[in-house]
Protein backbone atom coordinates (compact mmCIF):
# COMPACT_ATOMS: atom_id res chain seq x y z
CA UNK A 1 0.00 0.00 0.00
CA UNK A 2 2.80 2.41 0.94
CA UNK A 3 4.38 1.95 -2.48
CA UNK A 4 1.21 3.01 -4.29
CA UNK A 5 0.53 5.84 -1.87
CA UNK A 6 4.07 7.12 -2.34
CA UNK A 7 3.41 8.18 -5.95
CA UNK A 8 0.62 10.73 -5.35
CA UNK A 9 2.54 11.77 -2.22
CA UNK A 10 5.57 12.46 -4.40
CA UNK A 11 3.31 14.40 -6.75
CA UNK A 12 2.02 16.55 -3.89
CA UNK A 13 5.55 17.01 -2.53
CA UNK A 14 7.00 18.02 -5.93
CA UNK A 15 4.21 20.54 -6.59
CA UNK A 16 4.20 21.99 -3.10
CA UNK A 17 7.98 21.92 -2.71
CA UNK A 18 8.50 23.96 -5.88
CA UNK A 19 5.39 26.10 -6.28
CA UNK A 20 4.34 26.42 -2.63
CA UNK A 21 0.77 25.66 -3.69
CA UNK A 22 -1.22 22.85 -2.04
CA UNK A 23 -3.00 21.18 -4.96
CA UNK A 24 -5.96 19.11 -3.76
CA UNK A 25 -7.10 18.28 -7.31
CA UNK A 26 -4.04 16.14 -7.96
CA UNK A 27 -5.78 12.84 -7.09
CA UNK A 28 -8.82 13.56 -9.28
CA UNK A 29 -6.56 14.58 -12.17
CA UNK A 30 -4.51 11.39 -11.64
CA UNK A 31 -7.68 9.25 -11.72
CA UNK A 32 -8.83 11.15 -14.83
CA UNK A 33 -5.54 10.00 -16.39
CA UNK A 34 -6.29 6.47 -15.17
CA UNK A 35 -9.65 6.55 -16.98
CA UNK A 36 -7.96 7.92 -20.13
CA UNK A 37 -5.48 5.02 -19.91
CA UNK A 38 -8.36 2.56 -19.55
CA UNK A 39 -10.08 4.10 -22.61
CA UNK A 40 -7.06 3.34 -24.84
CA UNK A 41 -6.19 0.08 -23.11
CA UNK A 42 -7.48 -2.22 -25.82
CA UNK A 43 -5.11 -0.77 -28.47
CA UNK A 44 -1.79 -1.05 -26.62
CA UNK A 45 -1.10 -1.10 -22.88
CA UNK A 46 2.17 0.84 -23.15
CA UNK A 47 0.66 3.48 -25.44
CA UNK A 48 -2.42 3.79 -23.23
CA UNK A 49 -0.29 4.38 -20.12
CA UNK A 50 1.83 6.93 -22.00
CA UNK A 51 -1.29 8.78 -23.21
CA UNK A 52 -2.72 8.87 -19.67
CA UNK A 53 0.52 10.24 -18.22
CA UNK A 54 0.95 12.85 -20.99
CA UNK A 55 -2.67 14.00 -20.64
CA UNK A 56 -2.17 14.47 -16.88
CA UNK A 57 1.10 16.33 -17.44
CA UNK A 58 -0.62 18.70 -19.87
CA UNK A 59 -3.58 19.23 -17.52
CA UNK A 60 -1.25 19.97 -14.59
CA UNK A 61 0.86 22.30 -16.75
CA UNK A 62 -2.13 24.26 -18.05
CA UNK A 63 -3.92 24.57 -14.70
CA UNK A 64 -0.78 25.93 -13.10
CA UNK A 65 -0.07 28.32 -15.99
CA UNK A 66 -3.59 29.63 -16.50
CA UNK A 67 -5.09 29.51 -13.02
CA UNK A 68 -2.77 28.91 -10.07
CA UNK A 69 0.33 30.95 -10.93
CA UNK A 70 -1.67 34.13 -11.73
CA UNK A 71 -3.57 33.78 -8.42
CA UNK A 72 -0.29 33.13 -6.59
CA UNK A 73 1.20 36.30 -8.11
CA UNK A 74 -1.77 38.26 -6.79
CA UNK A 75 -0.92 36.99 -3.29
CA UNK A 76 -3.33 34.05 -2.84
CA UNK A 77 -2.99 32.19 0.45
CA UNK A 78 -3.18 28.44 1.25
CA UNK A 79 -6.90 28.59 2.05
CA UNK A 80 -7.67 30.19 -1.31
CA UNK A 81 -5.65 27.51 -3.12
CA UNK A 82 -7.42 24.85 -1.11
CA UNK A 83 -10.78 26.13 -2.34
CA UNK A 84 -9.64 26.73 -5.93
CA UNK A 85 -8.01 23.33 -6.32
CA UNK A 86 -11.00 21.54 -4.76
CA UNK A 87 -13.17 23.36 -7.34
CA UNK A 88 -10.79 22.21 -10.09
CA UNK A 89 -11.24 18.70 -8.66
CA UNK A 90 -15.03 19.09 -8.98
CA UNK A 91 -14.62 20.01 -12.66
CA UNK A 92 -12.48 16.95 -13.43
CA UNK A 93 -14.70 14.62 -11.42
CA UNK A 94 -17.62 16.03 -13.42
CA UNK A 95 -15.71 15.43 -16.66
CA UNK A 96 -15.15 11.81 -15.63
CA UNK A 97 -18.90 11.39 -15.14
CA UNK A 98 -19.68 13.13 -18.42
CA UNK A 99 -17.07 11.51 -20.67
CA UNK A 100 -16.64 7.93 -19.50
CA UNK A 101 -19.52 5.50 -19.74
CA UNK A 102 -18.53 3.34 -16.75
CA UNK A 103 -18.35 4.57 -13.14
CA UNK A 104 -16.08 1.75 -12.06
CA UNK A 105 -13.07 0.44 -14.00
CA UNK A 106 -10.23 -1.97 -13.49
CA UNK A 107 -6.92 -1.74 -15.35
CA UNK A 108 -5.93 -5.30 -16.13
CA UNK A 109 -2.15 -5.08 -16.18
CA UNK A 110 -0.23 -8.36 -16.59
CA UNK A 111 0.06 -10.08 -13.19
CA UNK A 112 3.55 -10.81 -11.91
CA UNK A 113 2.74 -12.74 -8.77
CA UNK A 114 3.51 -12.29 -5.10
CA UNK A 115 6.51 -12.58 -2.79
CA UNK A 116 6.89 -13.61 0.85
CA UNK A 117 8.17 -10.84 3.10
CA UNK A 118 8.64 -11.84 6.76
CA UNK A 119 5.62 -14.12 6.74
CA UNK A 120 3.43 -11.67 4.80
CA UNK A 121 2.47 -12.10 1.19
CA UNK A 122 3.14 -8.94 -0.79
CA UNK A 123 2.25 -8.42 -4.44
CA UNK A 124 5.23 -7.67 -6.66
CA UNK A 125 3.18 -4.89 -8.12
CA UNK A 126 3.28 -2.95 -4.84
CA UNK A 127 7.05 -3.46 -4.64
CA UNK A 128 7.40 -2.16 -8.21
CA UNK A 129 5.33 0.91 -7.29
CA UNK A 130 7.63 1.57 -4.34
CA UNK A 131 10.79 1.03 -6.38
CA UNK A 132 9.37 3.34 -9.05
CA UNK A 133 8.74 6.01 -6.40
CA UNK A 134 12.29 5.67 -5.00
CA UNK A 135 13.84 5.78 -8.47
CA UNK A 136 11.74 8.87 -9.32
CA UNK A 137 12.88 10.50 -6.13
CA UNK A 138 16.54 9.75 -6.86
CA UNK A 139 16.14 11.04 -10.43
CA UNK A 140 14.59 14.27 -9.11
CA UNK A 141 17.45 14.70 -6.62
CA UNK A 142 20.09 13.97 -9.31
CA UNK A 143 18.43 16.42 -11.68
CA UNK A 144 18.51 19.06 -8.96
CA UNK A 145 22.24 18.54 -8.52
CA UNK A 146 23.39 18.08 -12.11
CA UNK A 147 21.03 19.68 -14.61
CA UNK A 148 20.05 23.25 -15.42
CA UNK A 149 16.34 22.44 -15.12
CA UNK A 150 16.86 20.83 -11.70
CA UNK A 151 18.93 23.76 -10.47
CA UNK A 152 16.25 26.18 -11.61
CA UNK A 153 13.66 24.12 -9.65
CA UNK A 154 15.79 24.31 -6.55
CA UNK A 155 16.48 28.01 -6.94
CA UNK A 156 12.79 28.76 -7.50
CA UNK A 157 11.70 26.80 -4.45
CA UNK A 158 14.37 28.41 -2.23
CA UNK A 159 14.08 32.04 -3.26
CA UNK A 160 11.50 33.02 -5.83
CA UNK A 161 12.48 36.70 -6.10
CA UNK A 162 16.16 35.94 -6.53
CA UNK A 163 15.38 33.21 -9.05
CA UNK A 164 13.38 35.71 -11.12
CA UNK A 165 16.21 38.24 -10.80
CA UNK A 166 18.79 35.86 -12.26
CA UNK A 167 16.54 35.21 -15.25
CA UNK A 168 14.92 31.89 -14.37
CA UNK A 169 11.53 31.57 -16.03
CA UNK A 170 9.74 30.76 -12.78
CA UNK A 171 6.30 30.55 -14.41
CA UNK A 172 7.58 27.74 -16.63
CA UNK A 173 9.27 26.01 -13.68
CA UNK A 174 5.98 26.09 -11.74
CA UNK A 175 3.99 24.76 -14.68
CA UNK A 176 6.51 22.00 -15.30
CA UNK A 177 6.47 20.98 -11.61
CA UNK A 178 2.68 20.90 -11.62
CA UNK A 179 2.71 18.75 -14.77
CA UNK A 180 5.22 16.32 -13.22
CA UNK A 181 3.17 16.14 -10.01
CA UNK A 182 -0.05 15.32 -11.89
CA UNK A 183 1.79 12.76 -14.06
CA UNK A 184 3.06 11.04 -10.88
CA UNK A 185 -0.48 11.02 -9.51
CA UNK A 186 -1.61 9.40 -12.77
CA UNK A 187 1.00 6.63 -12.40
CA UNK A 188 -0.22 6.14 -8.82
CA UNK A 189 -3.81 5.92 -10.10
CA UNK A 190 -2.79 3.35 -12.74
CA UNK A 191 -1.13 1.17 -10.07
CA UNK A 192 -4.19 1.63 -7.85
CA UNK A 193 -6.54 0.78 -10.70
CA UNK A 194 -4.69 -2.41 -11.46
CA UNK A 195 -4.75 -3.65 -7.85
CA UNK A 196 -8.17 -2.36 -6.82
CA UNK A 197 -10.87 -0.59 -8.84
CA UNK A 198 -10.89 3.01 -9.99
CA UNK A 199 -14.19 4.74 -9.27
CA UNK A 200 -15.36 8.23 -10.16
CA UNK A 201 -14.70 9.36 -6.60
CA UNK A 202 -11.38 7.49 -6.17
CA UNK A 203 -9.50 10.67 -7.06
CA UNK A 204 -10.58 12.37 -3.85
CA UNK A 205 -9.48 9.38 -1.74
CA UNK A 206 -6.15 9.24 -3.54
CA UNK A 207 -5.64 13.02 -3.45
CA UNK A 208 -6.67 13.60 0.15
CA UNK A 209 -4.70 10.58 1.31
CA UNK A 210 -1.70 11.70 -0.74
CA UNK A 211 -1.91 15.16 0.75
CA UNK A 212 -2.37 13.89 4.30
CA UNK A 213 0.59 11.54 4.02
CA UNK A 214 2.68 14.35 2.52
CA UNK A 215 1.72 16.63 5.44
CA UNK A 216 2.71 13.94 7.94
CA UNK A 217 6.07 13.51 6.23
CA UNK A 218 6.61 17.28 6.24
CA UNK A 219 4.90 18.84 3.24
CA UNK A 220 7.32 19.69 0.45
CA UNK A 221 9.89 17.33 1.97
CA UNK A 222 10.19 14.55 -0.63
CA UNK A 223 12.07 12.06 1.60
CA UNK A 224 9.67 12.75 4.46
CA UNK A 225 6.76 12.07 2.13
CA UNK A 226 8.21 8.72 1.07
CA UNK A 227 8.88 7.56 4.64
CA UNK A 228 5.44 8.72 5.70
CA UNK A 229 3.82 6.86 2.76
CA UNK A 230 5.53 3.64 3.83
CA UNK A 231 4.53 4.03 7.48
CA UNK A 232 0.96 4.97 6.62
CA UNK A 233 0.71 2.12 4.13
CA UNK A 234 1.77 -0.32 6.83
CA UNK A 235 -0.61 1.25 9.36
CA UNK A 236 -3.48 0.79 6.88
CA UNK A 237 -2.57 -2.80 6.12
CA UNK A 238 -2.12 -3.80 9.77
CA UNK A 239 -5.19 -1.96 11.06
CA UNK A 240 -7.26 -3.56 8.30
CA UNK A 241 -5.84 -6.97 9.26
CA UNK A 242 -6.39 -6.46 13.02
CA UNK A 243 -9.66 -4.50 13.22
CA UNK A 244 -11.32 -5.06 9.85
CA UNK A 245 -11.58 -2.95 6.70
CA UNK A 246 -14.14 -0.48 8.07
CA UNK A 247 -11.72 0.71 10.79
CA UNK A 248 -8.74 1.01 8.41
CA UNK A 249 -9.28 4.65 7.42
CA UNK A 250 -10.51 5.70 10.87
CA UNK A 251 -7.28 4.48 12.49
CA UNK A 252 -5.15 6.02 9.75
CA UNK A 253 -6.78 9.44 10.12
CA UNK A 254 -6.64 9.26 13.91
CA UNK A 255 -2.91 8.55 13.80
CA UNK A 256 -2.38 11.34 11.31
CA UNK A 257 -4.31 13.80 13.51
CA UNK A 258 -2.21 12.75 16.52
CA UNK A 259 1.03 13.12 14.51
CA UNK A 260 -0.04 16.58 13.36
CA UNK A 261 -0.86 17.57 16.93
CA UNK A 262 2.51 16.33 18.25
CA UNK A 263 4.64 17.39 15.28
CA UNK A 264 2.73 20.06 13.33
CA UNK A 265 5.49 20.27 10.70
CA UNK A 266 5.54 16.54 10.04
CA UNK A 267 8.00 13.74 10.75
CA UNK A 268 10.97 15.29 8.94
CA UNK A 269 9.76 18.89 8.99
CA UNK A 270 8.48 20.96 6.11
CA UNK A 271 10.78 22.54 3.56
CA UNK A 272 8.29 25.36 3.29
CA UNK A 273 5.94 26.79 5.84
CA UNK A 274 2.24 26.60 5.28
CA UNK B 1 -25.80 54.01 10.15
CA UNK B 2 -25.43 52.24 6.78
CA UNK B 3 -24.22 49.10 8.57
CA UNK B 4 -27.18 49.34 10.93
CA UNK B 5 -29.66 49.33 8.02
CA UNK B 6 -27.78 46.43 6.48
CA UNK B 7 -28.12 44.37 9.67
CA UNK B 8 -31.86 45.11 10.02
CA UNK B 9 -32.34 44.51 6.28
CA UNK B 10 -30.58 41.12 6.47
CA UNK B 11 -32.75 39.98 9.37
CA UNK B 12 -35.88 41.31 7.64
CA UNK B 13 -35.08 39.41 4.43
CA UNK B 14 -34.49 36.25 6.45
CA UNK B 15 -38.06 36.46 7.77
CA UNK B 16 -39.61 36.59 4.28
CA UNK B 17 -39.91 32.77 3.90
CA UNK B 18 -42.49 32.80 6.70
CA UNK B 19 -44.85 34.00 3.97
CA UNK B 20 -44.54 30.55 2.33
CA UNK B 21 -45.84 28.78 5.44
CA UNK B 22 -49.37 28.30 4.25
CA UNK B 23 -48.33 27.27 0.76
CA UNK B 24 -46.24 24.29 1.84
CA UNK B 25 -44.82 22.03 -0.87
CA UNK B 26 -41.41 21.82 -2.47
CA UNK B 27 -40.50 25.50 -2.14
CA UNK B 28 -41.11 25.40 1.60
CA UNK B 29 -39.13 22.19 1.99
CA UNK B 30 -36.13 23.56 0.10
CA UNK B 31 -36.24 26.89 1.95
CA UNK B 32 -36.05 25.06 5.28
CA UNK B 33 -33.10 23.10 3.98
CA UNK B 34 -31.33 26.29 2.80
CA UNK B 35 -31.88 27.87 6.23
CA UNK B 36 -30.45 24.85 8.05
CA UNK B 37 -27.29 25.23 5.99
CA UNK B 38 -27.42 28.99 6.50
CA UNK B 39 -27.00 28.37 10.26
CA UNK B 40 -23.83 26.41 9.47
CA UNK B 41 -22.75 29.07 6.96
CA UNK B 42 -23.02 31.80 9.60
CA UNK B 43 -21.02 29.59 11.99
CA UNK B 44 -18.24 29.46 9.37
CA UNK B 45 -18.64 33.20 8.77
CA UNK B 46 -18.20 33.90 12.49
CA UNK B 47 -15.44 31.42 13.30
CA UNK B 48 -13.31 31.39 10.16
CA UNK B 49 -13.86 34.74 8.52
CA UNK B 50 -14.62 37.04 11.45
CA UNK B 51 -12.60 35.42 14.24
CA UNK B 52 -9.80 34.15 11.99
CA UNK B 53 -9.84 30.60 13.37
CA UNK B 54 -8.81 28.08 10.67
CA UNK B 55 -11.50 25.48 11.35
CA UNK B 56 -12.91 23.07 8.76
CA UNK B 57 -14.83 20.64 10.95
CA UNK B 58 -18.31 22.10 10.44
CA UNK B 59 -19.78 18.83 9.19
CA UNK B 60 -18.39 17.12 12.31
CA UNK B 61 -19.91 19.52 14.83
CA UNK B 62 -23.17 19.43 12.87
CA UNK B 63 -23.11 15.61 12.84
CA UNK B 64 -22.43 15.43 16.58
CA UNK B 65 -25.59 17.45 17.19
CA UNK B 66 -27.59 15.31 14.78
CA UNK B 67 -26.40 11.83 15.76
CA UNK B 68 -26.27 12.76 19.46
CA UNK B 69 -29.93 13.77 19.36
CA UNK B 70 -30.99 10.48 17.76
CA UNK B 71 -28.85 8.28 20.03
CA UNK B 72 -29.91 10.04 23.23
CA UNK B 73 -33.63 10.01 22.38
CA UNK B 74 -33.90 6.63 20.68
CA UNK B 75 -31.43 4.54 22.71
CA UNK B 76 -31.27 6.33 26.06
CA UNK B 77 -34.87 7.58 25.89
CA UNK B 78 -33.99 11.15 26.86
CA UNK B 79 -36.53 13.95 26.32
CA UNK B 80 -36.00 15.49 22.88
CA UNK B 81 -35.12 19.03 23.93
CA UNK B 82 -32.62 17.81 26.54
CA UNK B 83 -31.05 15.47 23.98
CA UNK B 84 -30.71 18.30 21.47
CA UNK B 85 -29.11 20.62 24.01
CA UNK B 86 -26.68 18.03 25.40
CA UNK B 87 -25.69 16.93 21.87
CA UNK B 88 -25.16 20.56 20.89
CA UNK B 89 -23.09 21.08 24.04
CA UNK B 90 -20.89 18.10 23.14
CA UNK B 91 -19.94 19.67 19.78
CA UNK B 92 -17.87 22.48 21.42
CA UNK B 93 -16.10 19.84 23.53
CA UNK B 94 -14.74 18.31 20.30
CA UNK B 95 -14.04 21.74 18.77
CA UNK B 96 -12.25 23.01 21.87
CA UNK B 97 -10.18 19.80 22.23
CA UNK B 98 -9.08 20.27 18.61
CA UNK B 99 -8.26 23.92 19.27
CA UNK B 100 -6.26 23.11 22.42
CA UNK B 101 -4.46 20.24 20.69
CA UNK B 102 -3.39 22.34 17.74
CA UNK B 103 -2.47 25.43 19.71
CA UNK B 104 1.23 25.01 18.85
CA UNK B 105 0.50 24.78 15.14
CA UNK B 106 -0.23 27.67 12.85
CA UNK B 107 -2.77 28.52 10.16
CA UNK B 108 -3.09 25.90 7.48
CA UNK B 109 -1.90 23.01 9.69
CA UNK B 110 -4.80 23.68 12.05
CA UNK B 111 -7.13 23.80 9.04
CA UNK B 112 -5.74 20.48 7.89
CA UNK B 113 -6.24 18.82 11.28
CA UNK B 114 -9.88 19.86 11.42
CA UNK B 115 -10.29 18.97 7.74
CA UNK B 116 -8.92 15.50 8.51
CA UNK B 117 -11.48 15.19 11.27
CA UNK B 118 -14.13 16.03 8.66
CA UNK B 119 -12.77 13.27 6.39
CA UNK B 120 -12.52 10.78 9.25
CA UNK B 121 -15.91 11.34 10.87
CA UNK B 122 -18.09 9.72 8.15
CA UNK B 123 -15.72 6.73 8.19
CA UNK B 124 -16.20 6.50 11.95
CA UNK B 125 -19.97 6.64 11.46
CA UNK B 126 -19.65 3.79 8.93
CA UNK B 127 -17.46 1.78 11.31
CA UNK B 128 -20.07 2.21 14.08
CA UNK B 129 -22.94 1.27 11.79
CA UNK B 130 -24.67 -0.91 14.40
CA UNK B 131 -25.48 2.28 16.29
CA UNK B 132 -25.38 4.93 13.56
CA UNK B 133 -26.76 3.02 10.59
CA UNK B 134 -23.64 3.90 8.55
CA UNK B 135 -24.38 4.65 4.91
CA UNK B 136 -27.93 3.27 5.23
CA UNK B 137 -28.61 5.94 7.85
CA UNK B 138 -31.14 6.41 10.62
CA UNK B 139 -34.72 7.61 10.40
CA UNK B 140 -35.95 9.96 13.08
CA UNK B 141 -39.41 11.33 13.72
CA UNK B 142 -38.22 13.80 16.40
CA UNK B 143 -40.28 16.98 16.62
CA UNK B 144 -42.63 15.89 13.85
CA UNK B 145 -43.98 13.24 16.25
CA UNK B 146 -45.77 15.93 18.25
CA UNK B 147 -45.98 18.94 15.93
CA UNK B 148 -46.85 19.58 12.33
CA UNK B 149 -44.26 20.01 9.58
CA UNK B 150 -45.30 23.66 9.13
CA UNK B 151 -44.63 24.42 12.79
CA UNK B 152 -41.22 22.79 12.46
CA UNK B 153 -40.56 24.90 9.37
CA UNK B 154 -41.42 28.05 11.36
CA UNK B 155 -39.06 26.90 14.14
CA UNK B 156 -36.25 26.42 11.59
CA UNK B 157 -36.76 29.90 10.12
CA UNK B 158 -37.01 31.58 13.52
CA UNK B 159 -33.99 29.71 14.92
CA UNK B 160 -31.96 30.81 11.89
CA UNK B 161 -33.07 34.41 12.41
CA UNK B 162 -32.13 34.22 16.12
CA UNK B 163 -28.71 32.70 15.26
CA UNK B 164 -27.99 35.36 12.61
CA UNK B 165 -29.17 38.14 14.94
CA UNK B 166 -26.93 36.75 17.67
CA UNK B 167 -23.87 36.66 15.38
CA UNK B 168 -24.58 40.13 14.00
CA UNK B 169 -25.03 41.40 17.59
CA UNK B 170 -21.88 39.76 18.94
CA UNK B 171 -19.73 41.18 16.14
CA UNK B 172 -20.86 44.64 17.22
CA UNK B 173 -19.85 44.13 20.86
CA UNK B 174 -16.41 44.56 22.43
CA UNK B 175 -15.91 40.77 22.15
CA UNK B 176 -16.68 40.90 18.43
CA UNK B 177 -14.27 43.77 17.89
CA UNK B 178 -11.52 41.89 19.70
CA UNK B 179 -12.22 38.79 17.61
CA UNK B 180 -11.94 40.93 14.46
CA UNK B 181 -8.66 42.29 15.76
CA UNK B 182 -7.40 38.75 16.42
CA UNK B 183 -8.33 37.70 12.89
CA UNK B 184 -6.47 40.71 11.47
CA UNK B 185 -3.37 40.55 13.65
CA UNK B 186 -3.14 37.96 16.38
CA UNK B 187 0.29 39.02 17.65
CA UNK B 188 -0.59 42.70 17.80
CA UNK B 189 -3.73 41.86 19.78
CA UNK B 190 -1.61 39.91 22.25
CA UNK B 191 0.93 42.73 22.38
CA UNK B 192 -1.68 45.24 23.54
CA UNK B 193 -2.40 43.00 26.52
CA UNK B 194 -5.52 41.13 25.37
CA UNK B 195 -5.82 37.50 26.40
CA UNK B 196 -6.39 36.16 22.88
CA UNK B 197 -6.53 32.55 24.09
CA UNK B 198 -9.69 33.28 26.10
CA UNK B 199 -11.40 34.95 23.15
CA UNK B 200 -10.47 32.18 20.72
CA UNK B 201 -11.80 29.61 23.18
CA UNK B 202 -15.02 31.58 23.41
CA UNK B 203 -15.30 31.77 19.62
CA UNK B 204 -14.84 28.00 19.28
CA UNK B 205 -17.36 27.30 22.05
CA UNK B 206 -20.05 29.57 20.62
CA UNK B 207 -19.54 28.47 17.00
CA UNK B 208 -19.44 24.73 17.71
CA UNK B 209 -22.45 24.89 20.04
CA UNK B 210 -24.54 26.66 17.41
CA UNK B 211 -23.30 24.27 14.73
CA UNK B 212 -24.29 21.31 16.95
CA UNK B 213 -27.69 22.85 17.62
CA UNK B 214 -28.11 23.39 13.88
CA UNK B 215 -27.27 19.72 13.35
CA UNK B 216 -29.87 18.66 15.94
CA UNK B 217 -32.46 20.80 14.19
CA UNK B 218 -31.35 19.43 10.80
CA UNK B 219 -32.10 15.83 11.73
CA UNK B 220 -35.50 16.83 13.13
CA UNK B 221 -36.35 18.60 9.89
CA UNK B 222 -35.04 16.04 7.40
CA UNK B 223 -36.09 13.04 9.53
CA UNK B 224 -33.04 11.12 8.32
CA UNK B 225 -29.26 11.20 8.50
CA UNK B 226 -26.53 8.97 7.10
CA UNK B 227 -22.75 9.15 6.73
CA UNK B 228 -23.30 10.39 3.16
CA UNK B 229 -24.96 13.56 4.52
CA UNK B 230 -21.88 14.47 6.53
CA UNK B 231 -19.17 13.63 4.02
CA UNK B 232 -16.21 15.96 3.70
CA UNK B 233 -17.97 17.81 0.86
CA UNK B 234 -20.60 18.98 3.35
CA UNK B 235 -17.92 20.84 5.27
CA UNK B 236 -16.66 22.32 1.99
CA UNK B 237 -20.14 23.46 0.96
CA UNK B 238 -20.62 25.05 4.39
CA UNK B 239 -17.29 26.84 4.03
CA UNK B 240 -18.23 27.98 0.52
CA UNK B 241 -21.41 29.70 1.84
CA UNK B 242 -19.69 32.80 3.33
CA UNK B 243 -16.82 32.59 0.84
CA UNK B 244 -19.02 32.73 -2.24
CA UNK B 245 -21.57 35.08 -0.71
CA UNK B 246 -18.95 37.48 0.62
CA UNK B 247 -17.72 37.47 4.20
CA UNK B 248 -17.33 41.24 4.55
CA UNK B 249 -21.07 41.87 4.31
CA UNK B 250 -23.71 40.72 6.81
CA UNK B 251 -26.04 39.33 4.14
CA UNK B 252 -23.13 37.63 2.31
CA UNK B 253 -23.72 34.15 3.78
CA UNK B 254 -27.41 34.45 2.88
CA UNK B 255 -26.57 34.95 -0.80
CA UNK B 256 -23.92 32.23 -0.49
CA UNK B 257 -26.41 29.71 0.96
CA UNK B 258 -28.92 30.47 -1.79
CA UNK B 259 -26.17 29.94 -4.32
CA UNK B 260 -24.50 26.84 -2.87
CA UNK B 261 -27.72 24.99 -2.00
CA UNK B 262 -29.96 26.15 -4.84
CA UNK B 263 -27.53 25.87 -7.76
CA UNK B 264 -27.42 22.05 -7.46
CA UNK B 265 -31.25 22.07 -7.43
CA UNK B 266 -31.30 24.17 -10.61
CA UNK B 267 -28.73 21.91 -12.26
CA UNK B 268 -30.81 18.75 -11.74
CA UNK B 269 -31.87 18.67 -15.46
CA UNK B 270 -28.18 18.51 -16.44
CA UNK B 271 -27.22 16.20 -13.59
CA UNK B 272 -24.53 14.49 -15.62
CA UNK B 273 -22.64 17.78 -16.04
CA UNK B 274 -23.57 19.16 -12.64
CA UNK B 275 -20.11 18.89 -11.04
CA UNK B 276 -18.44 20.54 -14.03
CA UNK B 277 -20.75 23.57 -13.85
CA UNK B 278 -20.54 23.66 -10.07
CA UNK B 279 -16.73 23.64 -10.07
CA UNK B 280 -16.48 26.16 -12.91
CA UNK B 281 -18.94 28.54 -11.24
CA UNK B 282 -16.89 28.40 -8.02
CA UNK B 283 -13.64 29.05 -9.86
CA UNK B 284 -15.13 31.95 -11.82
CA UNK B 285 -16.59 33.59 -8.72
CA UNK B 286 -13.36 33.22 -6.74
CA UNK B 287 -11.24 34.54 -9.61
CA UNK B 288 -13.54 37.30 -10.88
CA UNK B 289 -15.27 38.29 -7.62
CA UNK B 290 -12.66 37.55 -4.93
CA UNK B 291 -14.70 39.37 -2.29
CA UNK B 292 -17.80 37.31 -3.05
CA UNK B 293 -21.21 38.00 -4.54
CA UNK B 294 -22.64 40.41 -1.99
CA UNK B 295 -20.01 43.21 -2.16
CA UNK B 296 -20.09 43.05 -5.98
CA UNK B 297 -23.87 43.17 -5.98
CA UNK B 298 -23.78 46.13 -3.63
CA UNK B 299 -21.36 47.95 -5.92
CA UNK B 300 -23.70 47.35 -8.88
CA UNK B 301 -26.69 48.74 -6.92
CA UNK B 302 -24.68 51.77 -5.86
CA UNK B 303 -23.67 52.45 -9.47
CA UNK B 304 -27.30 52.20 -10.60
CA UNK B 305 -28.40 54.52 -7.79
CA UNK B 306 -25.73 57.08 -8.66
CA UNK B 307 -26.76 56.98 -12.32
CA UNK B 308 -30.40 57.58 -11.39
CA UNK B 309 -29.45 60.51 -9.15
Amino acid sequence: MGGILSLPVLGVAVIYGITGIPNFAIGVIGVFGGFVTWYFFSSSIGLAIAIGIVVCFIIGFIIQRVLLTPISEKGGDSTLFFIITVSVGFVFEGMLRAIFPRPNISLELPRIGTMNLGGFTVEWFKIIALVFAIVTLIVIRLMEEHTEIGKSWQATSQNLKLAKLVGIKTTQVFSFASGIGCALACIGAIFWGSLYNLQLSSGWDLGFMGFIVAVVGGIGNIWGGLISALIMGMVMSFSGYLFGGEWQSVILYLIVIIVLIIAPKGILGSERSL
Amino acid sequence: MKGHYEKIGTIGILLIPLLFVLRGGYLQEVTGYVYLFLIQGYVAWFLFFKSGQPFFGYSVTMAIGAYGTIVLTEIFKWPLLGAMMISAAFAPVVGVILFLSTIRAKGFYVSMTSFLLAIMFPQLINALQDITGGRSGLYFSGMTAFMGYKTLYIIVILTTVVVVTFFVWIMGTKTGRILTLISENDRLTQAVGINTFRYKLLAYTIACFISGLGGALYVNYTGFISSIDIEVFTTLYIFFIPLIGGSSVFFGPFLGALFVILIPELLVPVERYYRIFFGLIFILIIVLLPKGLAPSLRRVFEKIRKKNV
